[in-house]
């Protein structure tokens, strides 16, 4: 059972990380130029409606003294009140994490539904005609970039053929997911592309090993070498990338909520930098954070259980 | 067998997705996408378009402005009378309603006024200081005394930050839970607010004109993208955009589906110039910048012709608005004689853009290549939009694109802000002439329109010859609307009057 030890210490070293990540997130938005109470006021500001706001939301304080309340808040179960919006930062977010939700777990279901068969595809037919067509889909793939990709997929989908809605989130269930179809599709597909090249390769390298002789040398049929041997040791590496990716998806939904409208995180964030809306800032990015490192640490379980050799 | 029900299982739920949930809006609500979403209820806490652009439906003011922009008509105030010495104003309310059904009284608006005036919320306490003090006789009569004669009062009773909020309402709610879902006083109410997604409006059946308003709702919609935001138009999605870039213009008025709609507006681009900044305090040096400006190229690449060159501070069509002031031709070649006697050779100065604002990247190249011609050298530099708002106030740039549209409709807003000399030096130009400085402080307390006109007439020529900052063009709103969408118009102001709006 020693094996599973991490999981109960490895939390405890994550704590500082998160520590670590508060000071970078906290000092690096206080660097940036710009001053929340004079976009808030725009041309018409006043000195003293200026000074007003900024002692209403604690920025006239020295700047360690702000850090110190944004950790206290934080220990507090709070990340402040929104300079922008007027309320506190955590409903806003909690208010947001459902689409953004629904988009990485629709991206990364789509991407494992595309990447998939393209691997299997390509490693069976290795140096083939296909292999090469699956290489080009997938360096095409990545260098679509999601905001052209996006909008292609909705003057195409939406527009021409009408089968899917152009922007937006949508109320019930079944209409969210419709809604939520085109924007997964637009990170999925570059996502794929990065996936499917590893999956190939470790399906090339899964192929030749022993394990796969052996079962051959038993007689089963190549499916089933392929369902049982193959496929579940070479899908290790490949979950591991996604994790790594997790950052990347993230910043992938950023801009697909922009461009589709999905009101999610991404979106948040985006106006909350444009308008120095700190508190939210901070709060958007350690939520991001803590997901990444999350994942991560998910990751690492999987791994373990998928794999009996691994010790962490 | 388990292969082919999940063959069919996965067929159908593909099937759903795409077919099923196609719904059409309600009948009789209006969606209309925008870039951004409200950020508040709360009318003293925003200076945002975006927000003001709702309030103007969710609530009343005592005085309104009409659909041209430049006169004021009775709203919740049925009527009133202003005392011989231009000091005491006295209005008469209507019998109208909130949207709970409480009745509107002189209470609640001499409750909003004060709010606007006193509250540290307010951001436009500035503009209402003037009020000395106010008294309610009786539920229907609002007496408000001023501290000295202003011209422009009325009209600023016109701006949706003096919207009509409710006092009860207010004090029992808190200012959170008003901001969020207010009572409302004017032809729409706020069924739901989802952040960062829509606001959606429903009629209020309270609204003293509930017959003239036809929709059922309204919906405004955060769609940022500009590219998407057409496409939902054009797909029939929404029902119509505001915020059309100039460079669609042409493309959607070949849809048959759309109409396009450039509705005038008070908004002028203009270059503003630091005055403090060496050279360009010198008259002849400023003069030179607007002569090496051509302004029609310029209107000409960045609108596709849909602006116009301006030739005044004050916009084309606006209140006192002098339709024969002088532009200056482009002409480098006079430029360089003007340097030439101010005693200035290899100006070269800095343009502060905003990074990503396509248009002003835009223009600053074309100032580049216009300003060679004089033998000027003009560097650009492009920051965040927040940090170039920095920059500005801190007169840490030597030119730079900026806008401004009205929100009341009387000059004196405007003109105080470019020429009055107040707090922020002249729109952070640091011009300053004293003569113009006393005569808008004079056109502020003339109450003869004739007299005040020519006092406006006057600045609007000083300024010109000053060369405060260089006039470069008026642009109109540009919305787009599906061709059944009926009366969907925005006044000069940008208010929208979707009391009058109908969807067939």
């Amino acid at each position: 059972m020693h094996r599973y030890r991490f999981v109960f210490y490895r939390p405890l070293q994550l704590l500082p990380v998160l520590v670590g990540i508060s000071i970078i997130t906290f000092v690096l938005v206080h660097s940036i130029p710009g001053d929340p109470a004079r976009i808030l006021l725009g041309t018409r500001a006043t000195p003293e409606a200026l000074a007003n706001i900024r002692a209403q939301f604690g920025l006239d304080e020295p700047i360690w003294v702000q850090y110190f309340d944004f950790v206290k808040n934080l220990f507090h179960g709070e990340m402040g009140r929104s300079i922008l919006y007027k309320v506190d930062v955590i409903g806003l977010i909690l208010g947001r994490l459902e689409p953004t939700l629904v988009l990485v777990f629709g991206s990364v279901i789509l991407s494992l539904i595309i990447t998939i068969p393209l691997a299997t595809l390509a490693a069976g037919h290795r140096g083939g005609a296909i292999d090469h067509a699956v290489r080009m889909i997938s360096t095409g793939g990545l260098g679509m970039p999601a905001f052209w990709l996006g909008i292609m997929l909705i003057i195409l989908f939406s527009v021409k053929l009408g089968l899917f809605p152009v922007s937006g989130y949508g109320q019930s269930v079944a209409d969210k997911l419709h809604h939520m179809v085109l924007p997964c599709l637009t990170i999925a597909l570059s996502l794929s592309a990065v996936l499917t090249r590893s999956l190939r390769a470790s399906l090339l390298a899964e192929m030749e090993s022993d394990a796969a002789m052996a079962a051959r040398a038993r007689g089963l049929p190549e499916h089933i070498v392929f369902r049982r041997h193959v496929l579940p040791n070479s899908l290790i590496p490949t979950l591991n990338l996604l994790a790594v990716n997790i950052g990347w998806l993230i910043s992938g939904t950023v801009v697909v909520e922009s461009v589709f409208a999905i009101p999610g995180m991404g979106q948040l964030l985006i106006r909350a930098i444009f308008t120095r809306d700190y508190m939210v800032v901070q709060g958007v990015a350690m939520l991001f954070a803590l997901a990444s490192v999350l994942t991560n640490f998910l990751a690492d379980i999987l791994t373990v259980v998928l794999d009996p050799r691994v010790t962490l | 067998m388990n292969r082919k029900i999940f063959f069919l299982a996965a067929t159908t739920a593909l099937a759903a997705l795409t077919f099923g949930t196609s719904v059409a809006e309600a009948a009789g609500v209006l969606t209309i996408g925008r870039r951004e979403d409200s950020s508040t209820f709360d009318p003293i806490a925003t200076a945002q378009n975006i927000d003001f652009w709702v309030f103007a439906n969710v609530y009343d003011v005592l005085v309104r402005v009409d659909k041209t922009g430049t006169k004021l008509e009775p709203g919740l105030a049925e009527s009133w009378t202003v005392s011989p010495d231009n000091l005491t104003y006295t209005f008469k309310m209507r019998d109208a309603k909130f949207s709970d059904g409480s009745p509107i009284t002189s209470e609640d608006a001499k409750y909003s006024l004060t709010r606007i005036r006193d509250d540290k919320l307010s951001l436009w306490s500035d503009s209402y200081k003037i009020v000395a003090d106010m008294a309610t006789p009786d539920a229907q009569t609002l007496v408000v005394k001023l501290k000295s004669p202003s011209a422009p009062f009325l009209s600023t009773l016109a701006m949706p930050g003096a919207s009509i909020i409710s006092k009860k309402g207010m004090e029992t709610m808190g200012e959170e839970a008003y901001a969020q879902k207010p009572i409302a006083s004017g032809a729409f109410m706020v069924k739901d607010w989802i952040r960062g997604d829509r606001v959606i409006l429903e009629k209020n059946p309270n609204f003293w004109q509930a017959d003239r308003v036809k929709l059922d709702g309204v919906e405004w919609i955060s769609i940022p993208d500009d590219n998407t935001r057409m496409l939902d138009v054009q797909a029939g999605q929404i029902d119509a955009a505001i915020f059309v870039p100039f460079s669609r213009v042409q493309q959607l008025e070949a849809d048959p589906n759309l109409n396009v709609l450039l509705e005038p507006s008070t908004r002028e681009d203009s270059l503003l110039i630091n005055h403090s900044h060496g050279d360009l305090g010198k008259q002849k040096v400023r003069e030179a910048i607007d002569d090496a400006t051509d302004k029609k190229a310029i209107v000409d690449a960045v609108t596709f012709g849909i602006g116009t060159v301006a030739n005044s501070y004050i916009p084309k069509g606006a209140l006192y608005y002098n339709a024969d002031n002088a532009v200056r031709p482009y002409d480098p070649e006079k430029a360089k004689t003007l340097l030439k006697e101010a005693g200035v050779s290899n100006l070269t100065l800095t343009y502060l853009a905003q990074a990503g604002d396509e248009v002003d990247e835009q223009v600053g190249v074309l100032l580049q290549q216009q300003f060679a011609k004089a033998g000027i050298t003009l560097n650009i530099r492009k920051v965040d939009p927040s940090q170039q708002w920095g920059m500005l106030v801190d007169g840490d740039y030597d030119v730079a694109k900026a806008y401004w549209t009205n929100d009341i409709l009387d000059p004196d807003q405007k003109t105080t802000f470019v020429l009055g000399n107040d707090s922020n030096m002249n729109y952070m130009t640091r011009y300053n002439n004293p003569a113009v400085t006393k005569l808008v402080a004079k056109a502020r307390v003339e109450m003869d329109p004739k007299k005040r006109e020519t006092m406006y007439v006057e600045l609007q020529k000083q300024a010109k010859a000053d060369v405060n900052w260089v006039d470069l063009y008026y642009s109109p709103y540009i919305n787009v609307a599906r061709k059944n969408v009926k009366d969907f118009f925005q006044n000069p102001l940008g208010r929208f009057f979707l009391e009058d709006t109908d969807k067939e």
